[in-house]
């Protein structure tokens, strides 16, 4: 009975730590999404592919969004023509690198700064590497899901992209006003079915054009579906943590979180299937703070931004099943080699 | 009247399946995002959050359980609004497109019901078993958050059960500090590592929230009698006076205690 209330206790404790990051995050990516023009942004991209990819890896800065609410965004800028390494990158570390999730990690774990810092830089450098080599790639459209792919301009032979044409494109097309119509079912995903008119729909952020007030109600509509959803994973992923830490063995918890090898591992795999919100997910590991290797601590801070099992169903929305691998080998990799050096040799 | 509705029945009730998901899912959400913010509240008001957070970080909750509320009554305004508008499905709002990964009304069902466990749950704080479990120690390791201020300045008997744990950390050797009077509070665990005439005086240290306190604690060789006339879990103020001793073939400092006195537990049962 002592240990159901235990584990109850930490449950409670962890959502309600984890609520206020998650409502923040939550607002925040409805007051970006229903107010900001990407355009603006694709357009100031630097041509390098390492820098881009860099750039890419910062805008995060100015959309808190975690990991559900940036691939809508990441899959905007693809179709509205910002060059593979910067949607890449955007894709990759945006979830991490933002005010709102610093906040949460060094509110989690300010006595140990070297966690909060390395999560950045990791992030910062793990999507730049990634966003670079897919820069390769100069034609992304083969990687993308076709329906996405059909509706992405031409790349220029430099690996840009003519984004001022494509904006042309957008606003001489007056299927996106009609566009509205489709989205009006509140609730429902849009399809990516080939319709040209949700096509449309896609390339722009279709709620800039509406009425300020309507905007408003939107955000709230938006504040609440979000919440919801990632409220219900929060819960969920809070009661596998409180359970691993009263059910399972403490002997065994420590032989594999005190392993430089297998601590990592494990948290990397506990990151992929738990897919809790990167706003939140610093609480997670904090429960595990004082079992596991702070390599292994890193990893799943760094790592399940990127890829989790709920992730993986939003990516296959934008990317073929290729893509993602690569994605998640790439990450996966880089992830497990940095966490390991930090193990081996700064803790 | 009969003949009438019957021919128009089919089509009704295909209709009002749909217009009751799209009425029952926003009352849903209402009642959940309500919920949380009143589970918020309550904690925070009968303190009860103590146990959960750091008291930093009080004011994150509450001001989450207004702003909760506050969505929830936005929200409740609107159920009325949604009503009309499901009769003249035409002027339904539009929302950007989402993806769910729950089937409609789960994730609220499961918000709420959590809310409602919530709000019926008082949570403990951690005791002595958990702290045996997490194991007790004298010293901060590795692994654990490091102190985050040291008040070399506080005069011995002035000092917490954290305090001397901190000092000690700093310079452990416990000969320094044999003979200086102790006058500390905390939780008794009984430890088979002692014998039956020691009690560990015991306190956690929370850094953000439970899922992170740890224990810390020292032995206390009682005046008389054994640990049996203190249960484990009992909250005591152990005045006394420092001294080494050899412990599970460990030197270490120990509190030779001259009072022991039963208190209250606190209402902020964790150090900082």
């Amino acid at each position: 009975m002592n240990q159901v209330n235990n584990a109850l206790t930490l449950f409670f404790s962890l959502l309600v730590e984890a609520m206020p990051f998650l409502l923040l995050g939550v607002l925040f990516s409805s007051i970006l999404l229903l107010f900001v023009d990407e355009r603006k942004l694709i357009a100031a991209v630097p041509r390098n592919p390492l820098i881009a990819a860099f750039a890419g890896s910062l805008i995060g800065c100015f959309f808190p969004v975690c990991e559900c609410g940036n691939v809508p965004v990441a899959r905007r800028l693809i179709v509205q023509g910002a060059p593979p390494s910067m949607a890449i990158g955007f894709l990759l570390a945006a979830p991490t690198v933002n005010p709102i999730v610093f906040w949460a990690t060094w509110t989690a774990f300010r006595d140990q700064p070297e966690v909060v810092f390395l999560r950045i830089g990791f992030s910062l450098f793990i999507a730049s590497i990634v966003g670079w080599v897919f820069s390769t790639q100069a034609d992304l459209r083969p990687l993308m899901q076709p329906n996405v792919a059909r509706v992405m301009p031409a790349p220029r032979s430099n690996g840009a992209i003519d984004s001022k044409a494509a904006n042309l494109d957008d606003s001489a097309s007056t299927l996106l006003q009609s566009g509205t119509f489709l989205l009006g079912q509140s609730g429902q995903p849009l399809r990516l079915d080939g319709n040209p008119t949700q096509m449309a729909t896609l390339a722009a952020n279709p709620v800039l054009s509406r009425p300020l007030s309507e905007r408003l109600h939107m955000m709230l509509d938006n504040i609440v579906q979000e919440l919801r959803e990632l409220g219900g994973i929060l819960v969920i992923g809070t009661a596998i943590a409180s359970l691993i830490q009263v059910a399972v063995p403490r002997e065994m918890i420590l032989g594999l979180g005190q392993n430089t090898v297998t601590s990592i591992l494990a948290m990397m795999v506990l990151a992929c299937i738990v897919s809790i919100c990167s706003t939140v997910d610093s609480f997670f590991a904090l429960s595990f703070a004082s079992t596991f290797t702070t390599g292994s601590l890193l990893a799943f801070l760094v790592f399940g931004p990127m890829i989790d099992l709920k992730n993986i169903a939003l990516l296959l929305s934008v990317f073929r099943g290729r893509a993602i691998v690569y994605l998640f080998v790439l990450a996966g990799q880089l992830t497990f080699l940095l966490t390991l050096i930090v193990n081996l040799y700064v803790s | 009247m009969t003949v009438r509705a019957k021919p128009t029945t089919p089509r009704r009730k295909r209709r009002s399946s749909g217009s009751k998901l799209s009425l029952w899912l926003p009352l849903l959400d209402t009642l959940a995002m309500l919920a949380w913010g009143v589970l918020l509240l309550k904690y925070w008001l009968t303190g009860k959050i103590n146990v959960l957070l750091h008291p930093d970080y009080v004011w994150l909750a509450y001001s989450a359980g207004f702003f909760l509320v506050g969505v929830a009554l936005l929200k409740g305004l609107q159920l009325p609004l949604r009503f009309r508008r499901v009769r003249t499905p035409s002027g339904d709002l539009a929302s950007p497109q989402h993806f769910s990964i729950f089937p409609p009304g789960w994730s609220s069902a499961l918000l709420l019901i959590v809310a409602l466990f919530g709000l019926q749950f008082t949570p403990r704080p951690f005791a002595s078993q958990v702290a045996l479990a997490r194991g007790v120690t004298d010293s901060l390791t590795m692994t654990r958050s490091q102190p985050q201020s040291f008040r070399a300045s506080t005069s011995p008997d002035q000092r917490s059960l954290v305090e001397w744990v901190r000092t000690l950390n700093v310079y452990p050797e416990p000969d320094a500090y044999t003979g200086q009077p102790a006058n500390v509070e905390g939780f008794v665990i009984h430890s088979d590592e002692t014998p039956a005439n020691y009690i560990i005086i015991s306190r956690f240290v929370i850094t953000c929230c439970a899922a992170d306190v740890y224990p810390v604690g020292i032995p206390v060789k009682l005046p008389e009698g054994d640990r049996s006339d203190y249960p484990a879990d009992m909250w005591l103020r152990v005045e006394g006076e420092m001294m080494t001793e050899t412990l599970g073939g460990k030197r270490q400092l120990v509190i030779q205690a001259k009072t022991l006195e039963e208190i209250p537990e606190p209402d902020t049962p964790y150090d900082f």
